[in-house]
């Protein structure tokens, strides 16, 4: 849960993760993060996008393969050539998309506000590097992949994204409708090392009985 | 397990994060209209099944979500190159009768 223009939302994981008895000498650390997710289509070729974007945002798109820029307030991963993921603050999705429209009018683009459709945890822990191992194909050792590089793989059966945080943590954006699929299988492949859920946020508040 | 160097992404990745997607360079006809039944599928039907080379479209699903070439030997299942859409094969072969 968390509090949000007044209204208490409900995280994508929220159910999932209450099912989760923390471990208190846990391998793995997991936090749900809640941001805005945009996703932003625009030809990279075309000055006149990018400039567009730089105007709103601050920043300049990432045009290198799988590598993403960060400000104080956005961050923006490169998802394929004419494709990119950018994450705002929660609440701040709807205006963000907005001033981007506003700002790309009559260009051959599109800003489509996606924040509900997925969901972002970050995973640390000593034990991150076996849990890895067992789920994704990709080597995710820091050489390999490193602060800042994102990567579209696969997870278990279901599709990421993920990006090497600069405390060494990663972060895993998964669809919304495979979170419960997410949490079990993470649950599952993290019993041998312990598992322990980071976010207070999380926790959902009692329902009192009603009378 | 096959590893396939994405054009778009720009490194090697496994197979599994791919799928296979048909023959490449297929033309679709201008004037459909004007084609006969047997040139229609032909068209839509038939390709060719090569021993040796192919050039062939693989769709990366699990990472950019973007369709690419690919020029395979059938035989072997060694990747020679891979390729935007649009582009042309540095490699090519008349084994197969590429149309």
């Amino acid at each position: 849960m968390i509090k949000c223009h007044s209204e208490t939302i409900r995280t994508p994981l929220c159910d999932a993760v209450l099912a989760i008895t923390s471990d208190t000498n846990a391998g793995i650390y997991m936090r749900e993060n809640t941001f805005g997710h945009l996703n932003l289509r625009g030809n990279p070729t075309d000055k006149a996008f990018l400039s567009s974007i730089e105007t709103v945002l601050a920043l300049n798109l990432p045009l290198i393969p799988c590598s993403s820029v960060r400000s104080d307030v956005f961050s923006v991963y490169w998802l394929g050539p004419s494709d990119w993921l950018l994450m705002v603050p929660i609440g701040t999705e709807s205006q963000v998309a907005a001033d981007l429209r506003d700002s790309l009018m009559g260009q051959h683009s599109a800003v489509v506000d996606i924040s509900s459709a997925q969901a972002l945890v970050n995973l640390s822990g000593v034990k991150l590097p076996e849990l890895l191992q067992k789920a994704i194909v990709y080597d995710c050792d820091p050489t390999h992949l490193p602060v800042g590089k994102v990567v579209q793989t696969t997870f278990a059966k279901t599709g990421v994204t993920l990006c090497r945080c600069e405390d060494g943590s990663i972060d895993l954006i998964i669809c919304r409708s495979f979170s419960d699929y997410f949490t079990l299988w993470l649950r599952d492949a993290s019993a041998e090392y312990g598992l322990a859920v980071v976010d207070a946020c999380l926790s959902r508040p009692k329902v009192s009985a009603q009378t | 397990m096959l590893q396939i160097y994405c054009p778009y992404c720009q490194e090697l990745r496994e197979e599994t994060e791919f799928s296979y997607s048909g023959e490449a360079h297929i033309a679709r006809p201008l004037e459909p209209q004007q084609l006969t039944d047997a040139q229609w599928a032909d068209y839509l039907f038939f390709r060719t099944n090569p021993r040796g080379i192919h050039h062939e479209m693989w769709y990366h699903a699990s990472g950019c979500r973007r369709y690419f070439n690919a020029t395979r030997n059938t035989q072997t299942y060694e990747i020679y190159e891979t390729y935007p859409l649009g582009q042309q094969p540095a490699l090519t072969c008349d084994i197969g009768g590429k149309r």
